[in-house]
């Protein structure tokens, strides 16, 4: 592929969960050590399915993989990760300190940004230190830091506020204090990731509308952060080979609609396409035939047994039993939580109930998904995070920000620009949200991260101690945790995709939620080709692929499973 | 040149802007803090989950956790000398412990991450 031609030493693949960055990264980091080149392939995904994908096992250093000459792996995880980094900073005083207080501690380094900057900690290591990798040709990473963590490592005001000056007090730097002798690294790091010469940053996507613009959005705010060499891969172009295969002909057009309307940042992009291929790209073979142009021989569809699901219909019959609660639609983008959230609501209210449904996405898109005009009972709102910070800012500053004088205010100003203020402010407008299911039934789409959960988590145990002498905490953010862990006020749904990565990464929502007391109420395995016929090769060996991850989700993740087929109406 | 020392409690952020809410005792402090370090005070300030040598290292204050565990915190010291524990004293308190005069009750700093006097520390957060 062009991005493979006089290449940079460093690789960034990223994309939506279920694009197939994994496999590319694998297939690109097995093609560049085929030319004699010497190649480390990173993950950071928690559930890295790289092992896998190459058929071997990984650990966190580099591994020689077998039957490869000069392609070595390892696996970052960053719950391990920032399990080793609390230990750092925890650990030095276990048996010093009262054990209830060494505990506390280690509640306050267990927020997202602390398992956020272990990780890129772990990777900044490899790339920002120029003894760390210096025997390799290539690095190839399967996962890009997010813009959130790069923002908060690039701020040089920051860390000369901090680290020089380490005793002045508290900061929101916090998780990096232990960290504080990687200044120069993680500098290091970053100039790498901005600088063309080393560095690509290749955006994976489906030809679907929701992954083409989540790589949009990535491509502006990693652009705005100065990574500048960008490349475009949209992997799982489908062709239809049999033209009277009706179910076919509409996954082509729906791609090709999509190619189309193309967002505009990424239309300047250099780009590449790969075929849907008929089986997922496991193994060396698979990769090989990933980035070839031959695919390879189908599976055999013999043997298929498809696990019994549960119907749509007796989904909505079980959240409408007591007329008033949270539904909530959680899984990565792309796997249809939107869609699905619509017609839950539709439903809903078809059947005589007040529904109000919430998404983050654009209230035109909710609209196509509801199907035209709005039932009777039900209304649709908005949580539009610009608006949501702002308005969070605005109450700061006349609150905390009432008393003081312009100087301070300023300052105050410039901190609620922190990246983590946008994230409290949404967070606040899901808890007035949920507080809204008292007396309605609310559907959301717009579903906080496990991470955030934990966040909260770890907030409110931190609120508890402080509410003696604090104001206390708003109602309905005090109430969230208790109603979101109430199986009769909340109905958490995963949404999945039936296919490995989704299904994995639904997995790990699952586990995050668990250990914040919550249980999700069913899973859903959206755009299914299990309960169509279909009779194009490619989509028959996709098929019989898909009863694997149905049978997984059952056996290992959840008895109650609703399987939902494709279909070009709700895409 | 007198010194005070606070020993906060575990936490994210030293005004709260990170939390579920902003608490409006840690910004006042941390306003409070900066106006004494402008009257000349040497101001330090240790989180425990960031700074937990701080804790240790000081026999006081490890004697204090010893005895009554987190609860005790935050804990103020003037050279030395315990002030207060487990309460978040006002801009007179602080005043009076360090033998300085209390002006207008303006405050001046307090921000998320912004540690007391810090004014080019952009942010980013816990």
């Amino acid at each position: 592929m062009d991005f493979l031609e006089n290449t940079t030493r460093n690789l960034f693949f990223t994309g939506k969960g279920g694009v197939g960055k994994t496999s590319l990264a694998c297939a690109s980091a097995l093609a560049l050590a085929e030319q004699g080149k010497r190649v480390l392939l990173v993950s950071t995904d928690p559930a890295s399915n790289i092992d896998e994908v190459l058929e071997t096992d990984l650990g966190d250093t580099p591994r020689p993989v077998p039957s490869v000459d000069n392609l070595h792996a390892l696996n970052i995880d960053p719950e391990k990760a920032a399990e080793a980094y609390r230990e750092r900073v925890v650990g030095p005083y276990r048996g010093q300190l009262p054990e209830a207080i060494v505990r506390s501690m280690e509640e306050q380094l267990s927020g997202a940004c602390t398992v956020e900057i272990a990780a890129f900690d772990a990777f900044a290591g490899l790339l920002g230190d120029p003894r760390a990798a210096e025997g390799y040709d290539h690095l190839v990473f399967d996962t890009a830091p997010t813009g959130h963590t790069l923002r908060l490592l690039s701020l040089p005001s920051a860390w000369t506020g901090y680290i020089e000056t380490n005793t002045s007090g508290t900061s929101c730097l916090g998780p990096l204090e232990g960290l504080s002798a990687q200044k120069g690294v993680y500098a290091g790091a970053v100039a790498a990731l901005a600088d063309g010469a080393r560095t690509t940053l290749v955006l994976v996507s489906r030809p679907e509308t929701a992954a083409l613009e989540d790589a949009a959005r990535s491509c502006t705010e990693l652009r705005a952060l100065g990574v500048g060499n960008q490349h475009l891969v949209v992997n799982g172009v489908f062709r239809a080979s049999d033209d009277r295969d009706p179910v076919a002909r509409a996954l082509e057009a729906r791609g090709q609609r999509a190619l189309a309307a193309m967002p505009a940042a990424l239309v300047e992009l250099p780009r590449s396409e790969r075929p849907l291929r008929a089986r997922a790209p496991m193994g060396l073979a698979g990769l090989r035939v990933l980035l070839g142009t031959e695919d390879a021989p189908a599976p055999q569809p013999a043997g298929i047994a498809t696990p019994e699901g549960e119907t749509f219909e007796r989904l909505v019959d079980s959240l409408e039993r007591d007329g008033r609660g949270a539904v909530m639609t959680l899984g990565k983008g792309g796997v249809g939580k939107t869609t699905l959230a619509a017609r839950i609501a539709v439903a809903l209210a078809a059947r005589g109930h007040y529904v109000h449904l919430t998404t983050t996405d654009p209230a035109a898109h909710v609209e196509a998904a509801v199907g035209g005009e709005l039932p009777t009972g039900l209304t649709i709102g908005r949580v539009d995070p610009q608006a949501e910070t702002e308005r969070y800012r605005a109450h700061v500053m006349a609150t905390a920000g009432a008393d003081m004088d312009e100087e301070g205010r300023k300052l105050l100003e410039e901190d609620l620009r922190s990246p983590c203020t946008e994230e409290i402010a949404v967070f606040q407008a899901f808890a007035r949200t949920v507080a809204r299911a008292e007396d309605e039934i609310v559907v959301l789409d717009t579903a906080p991260t496990g991470h955030t959960i934990l966040l909260l988590d770890a907030a409110q145990a931190y609120h508890r101690e402080l509410g003696r002498q604090s104001q206390g905490v708003a109602p309905e953010v005090e109430h969230l945790l208790p109603r979101l862990r109430d199986p009769h006020y909340t109905h958490m749904l995963i949404c999945t995709l039936p296919e490995a990565t989704p299904v994995h990464e639904a997995a790990a929502l699952q586990a995050d939620l668990r250990r914040a007391g919550i249980e999700p109420a069913a899973w859903i395995a959206n755009q299914a080709l299990t309960p169509l016929t279909v009779t194009d090769p490619v989509l028959r060996a996709r098929q019989a692929q898909e009863a694997r991850y149905l049978r997984e989700i059952l056996a290992e993740h959840h008895s109650r499973l609703i399987i939902e087929p494709w279909s070009e109406d709700y895409s | 040149m007198t010194e005070l020392t606070v020993f906060d409690p575990p936490q994210c952020c030293s005004t709260g802007v990170c939390g579920p809410s902003v608490d409006p005792k840690l910004s006042k402090l941390a306003a409070d803090l900066d106006w004494l370090k402008k009257q000349g005070v040497a101001v330090t300030r240790y989180n425990l989950s960031q700074q937990p040598g701080a804790f240790v290292e000081n026999a006081t204050i490890k004697g204090i956790l010893e005895r009554r565990g987190e609860d005790a915190l935050p804990v103020f010291l003037v050279d030395g000398e315990v002030m207060s524990q487990g309460s978040y004293p006002d801009r007179e308190a602080l005043a009076g412990w360090v033998g300085v005069k209390a002006q207008s009750s303006e405050t001046e700093s307090g921000g998320c991450c912004g540690a007391d006097a810090e004014k080019q520390q952009g942010s980013g957060c816990c």
